[in-house]
């Protein structure tokens, strides 16, 4: 069977068992057993075993327990319900302020730790249940924290800029100075969508109603709030900077911050930690079986000469280098709908990069709007990464359906912020350059 | 006919990026494919991409992949050779010490022969040193042991016992981890590996001697596969791979020095040759490492003596 | 005889998922007690990393069966949660097919795996080399674990299905979405 058609079918068996309403973990390994059976032969499930085993090894995840339990902690103390009433009685005035502050938050996060699921997670936790008590429109809340919480990869540390260099020789240091400009210029797009978005529309995001606002003293008693939090953000990110721990060590420091948080709050209890041990399991227990799945899927679409079809794909596109690099972008935003990252990345890279160069493109660039794309892919329905890690965290209130429509307009504005970068290049590539 | 095509899944332990990638891999699809008139047909497979590097040889041996590419660190369990095969510390000081005792002195034939048991053919793909890189020269044995080295495998134990502060970070860690300051110095392959990992860019120094020379990259390919291919093309399969072995040692001298030469102009490295007082401790201790590695089966005690002799044939011991 | 077995699982998945929640502990002191080592003391340990890794692999592997167990692997809800419970259960019957599919395949690789790990007290090679067959162990086990769950579940739907009123759904529903 030629590799077009089964890619169909193997996408097409992927939608109907999702639809049918089958856990995804399930969904990605059972597609994957049987069409490696008909492609390859018994044996081959051996592959799926060995996928799993190697994800079990990768020390890298190790971060998403850690920053997960960090979160947790935080939530069950008080310590992030703090933080945002502060937040509130500050930005009372601003419709939308908890929103914008939570996009804070995450590109902090975003700073501390090199993927995105961790985040994804932790926001889920930490910021959705402050937005929504605070009367926030449960659209506007998924998706900020949806958008912010994929910029893990963009932000160094970042797994996948790392791992981009390995597969196209760049530098790790420019792909890590390059993501930081485009970074913040997706957080400027997005807090702007949120303010004029929440002045027209403002029960979006309600303001504090100006009789409940706070005097100054209460103002300033409420900013002992944030000094937890920033001391653990100095802890993480000091560590970082200053080499006393690679990023995911970071993650340890992080929990440690937590506790001591915990003990100031006179929260720490054998209880708050059992149950916060037990929640962190679940959900990382959760994302880590979607990744098993995962992997073993993108390695059995590639047995089945996944690269073939790209490189195919790749000789029918028409309309000069620019045509290229929006077709490429498309085929990564369409593949991101089903693959993991890694997947995509081994699949794509090897066809895109000699193209990319031998039509004159800085790679540095094409690896920016490349991740950027890939945090899109995260969380564009139906099938995206960070939106199954947020299914895992919301309350049974909101349904998936809620967390897809609240993607549309935040894509929107990431894809903007991918479209500036194109035709301003010097927004990734000013830093790399003015730094080596 | 179609039918007498043999298609080959190829799984690299190298990344794309990875010089060897290129001009070890490529070279034997091109040359294999060739020279069976399109009769044989490899499909390469990136590092990961189907089995991570550990799972390779078992993937060979039970005959799911037709050909890898391996370390022999990655078939530690089944091979009692690979600690020898992988490189003892400051054994071996030029390379051609190494490539005459792998294909001259039988090393080869010994390690061919432990990979049969498992319905492996084993073929070394060239020899060569793994160098450090590290932020401050080493100037001194106490510049040695305040090092905070990244390493792994035996190469660790070895630092270790040496007394510097050997840990391991993962290579996706490495890049932070070096620039930041967690670890002064690493290993990974000598000039090409850390430039390819953009090392140079947080340390400057570029380690000699080698920490060991060794047969590091390994071909495997699949008995069974092999088995089903006709007299011809077996030969073909082989012969390449015999020739590859000599052409890719050189050639990656070659590449080592024109790295090196790179890095030296463009990112102002610097080579740090370790002072003979530092080089002779950590001879003495790699002396002792060895004898642990001829403990493994009659196989390793026999390459070990056969090691020992030659050095000593060589002056060295 | 059938709803003591189906309890039984449920309640052994929430016995391992109390006690592998607590290896997160393990973990970070793992990772705090390296980075104090090797930044304060000079010192880095062989063993830290690795034993972290290691207990994440067991910690990940074994958290299935209790998830599914707490109906914590997430699906899409579009068009299933608008049908009636016996149409889902039909609906979950037919597509545990692609369930089982995955864990018997995953089980019998990995019991494999396992086996061939312990038959030769398998070590990681490492410059700590411990044994590695204790994780290797953990995929089996997991997944067994995880196989078991996904019966009960079978055997809840076909309750359903048929309108077997003996069923009590309670079994899986305790105490989550807090
Ligand atoms: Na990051
Ligand atoms: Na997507």
């Amino acid at each position: 069977m030629s590799i077009e058609a089964l890619t169909l079918l193997f996408f097409g068996a992927l939608l109907f068992f999702l639809v049918l309403g089958l856990p995804l973990t399930f969904v990605l390994g059972g597609v994957s057993v049987v069409f490696l059976y008909f492609t390859w032969g018994f044996d081959s499930f051996f592959m799926v075993a060995s996928q799993i085993w190697s994800t079990m090894e990768s020390f890298t995840l190790v971060a998403i327990p850690l920053f997960v339990y960090m979160a947790m902690i935080l939530e069950r103390t008080g310590v992030a319900n703090d933080l945002y009433r502060m937040m509130h009685l500050w930005w009372g005035g601003v419709r939308g302020g908890l929103a914008i502050g939570t996009l804070g938050i995450c590109a902090l996060f975003a700073a501390m730790c090199g993927i995105s699921g961790a985040a994804v997670v932790a926001m889920g936790t930490i910021a959705l249940p402050s937005m929504l008590e605070r009367g926030y429109d449960k659209n506007m809340a998924l998706g900020c924290i949806n958008t912010g919480g994929g910029w893990g990869i963009l932000i160094p540390p970042s797994i996948l800029m790392i791992l981009y260099s390995l597969i196209t020789g760049v530098s790790v240091g420019k792909m890590f100075a390059a993501g930081i400009l485009p970074g913040i210029l997706l957080m400027v797009l997005t807090t702007a969508y949120i303010i004029i978005r929440c002045y027209f529309q403002p029960h979006l995001a309600p303001a504090l109603p100006p009789e409940e606002r706070a005097t100054w003293p209460e103002k300033f008693r409420a900013l002992r709030a944030v000094i937890l939090p920033i001391a653990i953000v100095v802890m993480v990110l000091g560590s970082i900077i200053a080499g006393i721990t690679t990023p995911t060590e970071a993650a340890a420091v992080g929990v440690f911050g937590a506790l001591i948080s915990a003990a100031v709050y006179r929260r720490f209890t054998w209880a708050l930690l059992h149950d916060a041990a037990i929640r962190t399991f679940k959900l990382t227990g959760m994302i880590m079986w979607i990744l098993f799945a995962a992997h073993a899927f993108s390695a059995a679409y590639q047995s089945m000469g996944a690269q073939e079809l790209i490189e195919g794909l790749m000789q029918m596109i028409p309309g000069g280098p620019w045509g290229i690099v929006l077709s490429m972008m498309l085929i990564v935003f369409l593949l991101a709908m089903v693959l993991d990252p890694v997947g995509i990345m081994l699949i794509t890279l090897p066809v895109f990069i000699p193209i990319v160069e031998s039509l004159g493109f800085d790679p540095i660039w094409f690896g920016i709007l490349f991740v950027i794309n890939m945090e899109i892919g995260y969380m564009t329905p139906p099938f995206g990464f960070n939106l199954f890690y947020l299914k895992g965290v919301v309350p049974p209130s909101i349904t998936m359906q809620d967390i897809y429509k609240s993607i549309i307009p935040f894509v929107l504005v990431q894809v903007v912020g991918m479209g500036i970068i194109m035709v301003f290049p010097d927004i990734a590539t000013y830093l790399p350059e003015l730094f080596f | 006919s179609a039918a007498d095509k043999f298609v080959w899944k190829v799984q690299s332990h190298w990344p794309g990026s990875s010089s060897s990638y290129t001009d070890s891999l490529e070279r034997i699809k091109r040359i294999i494919e060739e020279g069976s008139d399109g009769r044989m047909e490899l499909k390469l497979y990136e590092a990961g991409a189907l089995f991570k590097a550990k799972q390779t040889f078992d993937a060979v041996s039970r005959g799911i992949l037709e050909m890898g590419t391996i370390s022999p660190a990655y078939a530690q369990d089944k091979m009692t050779l690979a600690g020898i095969a992988s490189g003892l510390p400051f054994a071996f000081r030029n390379v051609w010490e190494a490539a005459y005792f792998h294909q001259g002195l039988g090393f080869e034939k010994m390690l061919r022969e432990e990979a049969a048991q498992y319905g492996v053919y084993w073929a070394t793909d060239k020899v060569y040193p793994t160098e450090m890189v590290v932020k401050k020269p080493i100037n001194s044995w106490d510049d040695f042991s305040s090092l905070k080295i990244r390493s792994s495998g035996a190469l660790q134990k070895f630092l270790t016992e040496a007394g510097a502060a050997a840990s391991y970070v993962p290579g996706s860690e490495l890049y932070p981890a070096l620039d930041s300051g967690v670890v002064d110095g690493a290993h990974w392959g000598a000039a090409q590996g850390a430039y390819s990992m953009g090392l140079y860019e947080v340390a400057k120094y570029h380690v000699k001697p080698a920490l060991n020379i060794a047969g590091t990259d390994v071909i495997i390919v699949s008995q069974k596969a092999l088995d089903k291919l006709p007299k011809d093309l077996q030969d073909l399969v082989k012969q390449t791979l015999e020739e590859e072995f000599w052409f890719r040692t050189n050639e990656y001298q070659y590449k080592e020095r024109l790295t090196l030469a790179k890095a030296i102009k463009e990112d102002g490295v610097k080579v740090n040759t370790m002072p003979k007082e530092v080089q002779d401790r950590l001879v003495k201790t790699a002396q002792k490492m060895w004898a642990e590695e001829g403990e493994r089966s009659d196989r390793a005690k026999k390459a070990l003596d056969m090691l020992k002799g030659y050095l000593t044939d060589l002056g060295y011991l | 005889m059938l709803t003591a077995f189906m309890n039984g699982v449920t309640r052994l998945n929430d016995l391992v998922g109390r006690w592998v929640s607590l290896l997160v502990f393990a973990m970070f002191v793992c990772l705090l007690l390296e980075v104090g080592f090797r930044y304060l003391l000079n010192s880095p340990t062989v063993w830290t990393n690795e034993l972290t890794q290691m207990l994440f692999g067991v910690y990940a592997i074994m958290s299935g069966g209790y998830i599914m167990a707490h109906r914590g692997h997430v699906n899409v809800d579009l068009l299933y949660s608008h049908l009636g419970p016996r149409t889902q259960a039909c609906v979950d019957i037919f597509t545990s097919s692609m369930f089982f599919i995955f864990t018997l395949a995953l089980f019998y690789f990995g019991y494999e795996m396992a086996s061939e790990s312990v038959a030769s007290f398998e070590t990681t090679y490492s410059a700590w080399n411990p044994p590695i067959w204790p994780v290797k162990v953990a995929i089996p086990l997991g997944t067994g674990l995880l196989i078991l769950q996904g019966v009960v579940k079978l055997l809840q739907d076909i309750a359903i299905a048929l309108n077997l009123d003996y069923y009590k759904p309670e079994a899986n529903t305790t105490g989550e979405h807090s």
